[in-house]
């Protein structure tokens, strides 16, 4: 009799009970899933399709759910599986069977490492793509103005760059900007903005609505080689170009959300180390936007008719005037490595040659 | 005189205080193929998997965790879990961006942010205790948004204010608030541990970390100096040169973060204890637990490491390991059996969790 009809022991609670009967659970030919009690009391009877069965889970107790509320619980899942299987059409406990320790969970963490790293390489930067693609130019703009306007109020001072020096430098940036491939549209948000440094020193920076600050400093040091200074416009107009702050803001956002996601997996331990490691990491992505915005600079630069080598000089002034007391100032983000200049010089005279 | 006799006959036996242990019976075995499938899916759904991964995982804890012969059981819906993901982040989000866009406004925004954790909070623990349920009977949480703020925001300033000196006033006022607002079929909880006992437990952690503090910051200095930072400001910093050093000042400061990591685990563990031993649960059973400090302080670090080590592969051996540990060194001292008492209990009835905006997931690591 009980191998015809699989019978599965468990105990039976009513709606929101925490007594429990020993009963058994059977379902009929028609697909009427009955619970009786040791005494043969009918305690609980309706369809199994109507029933919730809870899916499995290692081999914790499994629950059948009525619709009033009472609940069969059973330590038997392999019965459970069976009346399942016969007597239902879905496909539960696929996930389960994927989760049973077998050989093939050797290929599921293989699978993880290898789809950890091409999602961290190729679909994050993707959606990044997309979150800087629907992402309104006044949220860039709002962004700007305030870092700009905390940036005044805490350090910088009003430029004391004569008129004429200040005119001369914007209509070279102008003329740099009028070579980029920006729409007409685009071109009109560059900006170029002076000030006193003060605890920066000599530096340039861009903002990533287009607004870029030059410190008297950099001037300063540059002397009158505004073609030098030039070049460094033509590196920062480049990471507007290619809106690198915005790129870094959302990869950083990105990346801190996946970690967060898998932390109740990994435990709140590693999550915060590994939160410290794509902080880590996510240098040497910044100096991937150096050396991208460095070509920018060359290219634009020759496109404009001037000196594509012009940032290279820039790098060996700073290395030769600054050297080791270069903290705080352009050098700290600009590492001017023998590399770097190698390479931009090697950049300039491919980009002069090809003429 | 024939009444009293009467009551007193049957009332006898029940006043029989009873041990019933916590036991743990998952295996790292079994809860590894749980995990690895749970790591694999989030990944491949961008995160969005992690709702039902959190289902599947707390489903395996709360299921092999024993209990007088009965298991818990965690209820919660993956998809509602999801939402409460997507709002957490959200706000994350603009947190971040407005911090980022708005300097200007960074402390009105701090402002805000400071006054919305306690509600996430409050909301965060109602979710989880309405999802768990022991014999079919749910528990219920009755936490005030100001209970919250009390115990997180102005607990929280008072541990930072005091470089931890006041910390057992603060401990008092979360567990108070967690577990004293806990309800399970609608029978009170109440958790009211005294605090000299809570200031007991403040000495050990703090020799450790002025001791193990000196000790460390001696070996952090002798490794700079010995090993010298590479130095960034010379002719040809790179990024490179950059990367290297933040490793070195990393790896140089893991013994302070070590001793300040053995502190905050060697006072959790003991405040546990205090704790649980004065949680009263319809006055009538008391949670007790033993946990020795030293032995939870060991296994959370070898736990860490073993995890670090192994990439993250020994992760579910170490949360088996830690899960049968804990059960290990709790119990409830029952007054009368617990078959007994709970086969008059029932639900509350309003208690199933059914309100839309429950959020759960706001994890804060005060």
């Amino acid at each position: 009799m009980a191998s015809e009809q699989p019978v599965v022991a468990g105990l039976w609670r009513k709606a929101g009970e925490a007594r429990a009967v020993d009963a058994l659970l059977a379902i009929g030919a028609d697909g009427a899933a009955s619970v009786t009690g040791s005494d043969g009391a009918v305690l609980a009877w309706g369809a199994f399709q109507g029933t919730k069965v809870s899916d499995r889970v290692g081999s914790i107790p499994r629950q059948v759910t009525y619709p009033d509320g009472g609940v069969f619980e059973t330590g038997d899942n392999d019965g459970v599986d069976r009346l399942v299987a016969s007597h239902s059409s879905g496909s539960a406990g696929f996930i389960h069977k994927l989760e049973r320790f077998r050989p093939r969970l050797a290929l599921f963490v293989l699978a993880t490492i290898v789809l950890g790293s091409a999602v961290y390489r190729y679909a994050m930067p993707l959606l990044v793509e997309v979150a800087i693609s629907v992402t309104p130019p006044v949220v860039t703009t709002l962004m700007s103005k305030s870092a700009l306007a905390s940036l005044d109020q805490a350090i910088f001072e009003p430029s004391k760059l004569s008129a004429e020096r200040q005119k001369s430098l914007s209509d070279g940036f102008a003329e740099l900007v009028a070579q980029t491939d920006e729409t007409p549209s685009e071109r009109t948000a560059y900006a170029l903005t002076f000030r006193t440094g003060g605890p920066i020193g000599p530096n340039a920076f861009a903002l990533p609505d287009g607004t870029v600050v030059l410190t008297d400093e950099l001037v300063e040091l540059a002397g009158k080689d505004d073609e030098m200074i030039l070049g460094v416009l033509g590196h920062e107009i480049g990471h507007v170009d290619h809106k690198h702050s915005l790129r870094q803001l959302y990869r950083a956002a990105g990346v801190t959300a996946l970690i967060m996601l898998i932390g109740g997996d990994i435990g709140s331990g590693t999550e915060d180390i590994m939160v410290q490691g794509a902080a880590l990491f996510s240098l040497s992505y910044s100096r991937d936007a150096e050396t991208d915005a460095d070509r920018f600079s060359v290219a634009l630069m020759h496109k404009a008719g001037k000196d594509p080598a012009a940032i290279a000089r820039f790098f060996e002034l700073l290395r030769d005037k600054l050297g080791d007391r270069a903290e705080g100032n352009f050098l700290s983000t600009h590492p001017a490595t023998p590399e770097r200049i190698a390479e931009t010089r090697r950049y300039a005279s491919e980009v002069g040659g090809s003429n | 005189m024939n009444d009293m006799s009467n009551l007193q006959t049957p009332a006898a036996p029940s006043l029989a205080m009873r041990r019933e242990p916590f036991t743990f019976t998952g295996t790292a075995r079994e809860y590894f193929g749980i995990w690895i499938v749970n790591v694999l899916l989030t990944i491949l759904t961008l995160g969005i998997y992690s709702a039902w991964a959190k289902v599947r995982r707390q489903r395996y804890f709360y299921g092999n965790t024993h209990l007088a012969g009965a298991t818990f059981d965690y209820h919660a819906l993956p998809w509602r879990i999801l939402v409460g993901r997507v709002i957490v982040l959200l706000m994350l989000v603009l947190y971040n961006l407005t911090l980022q866009f708005l300097p200007l406004f960074g402390l009105l925004v701090f402002a805000i942010f400071m006054f919305a954790i306690p509600w996430f909070i409050m909301r965060g623990l109602r979710f989880n205790a309405r999802v768990t349920s022991y014999r079919n009977v749910r528990f219920d949480f009755t936490g005030t948004y100001w209970g919250a703020f009390l115990a997180y925001i102005v607990g929280g300033l008072l541990i930072y204010g005091s470089v931890g000196l006041l910390a057992p006033i603060a401990s008092r006022w979360i567990w108070n608030y967690m577990l004293g607002n806990l309800r399970y079929g609608g029978r009170p909880i109440t958790c009211d541990p005294r605090l000299d006992k809570l200031y007991g437990q403040i000495w050990l952690p703090a020799f450790v970390l002025i001791g193990g503090g000196l000790v460390g910051f001696g070996i952090v200095m002798a490794i700079l100096m010995s090993v010298g930072l590479p130095d960034v400001n010379s002719a040809n910093p790179s990024g490179w040169s950059i990367a290297m050093m933040m490793i070195t000042i990393y790896a140089a400061m893991i013994p302070l973060f070590l001793v300040f990591m053995l502190a905050g685990l060697i006072y959790r563990a003991g405040v546990r204890n205090v704790v649980f031993n004065e949680t009263v649960i319809d006055g009538r059973h008391v949670l007790a637990s033993s946990i020795g400090r030293g032995r939870f302080a060991s296994i959370s670090i070898t736990n860490l490491l073993a995890t670090i080590v192994t990439l993250g592969l020994a992760r579910p051996w170490a949360a088996v390991r830690m899960a049968a540990y804990m059960a290990t060194v709790t119990a409830l001292d029952t007054t009368g059996s617990l078959d007994a008492y709970a086969s008059d209990l029932q639900n509350a009835g309003t208690a199933t969790g059914s309100e839309f905006l429950d959020v759960e997931g706001f994890d804060l690591g005060f």
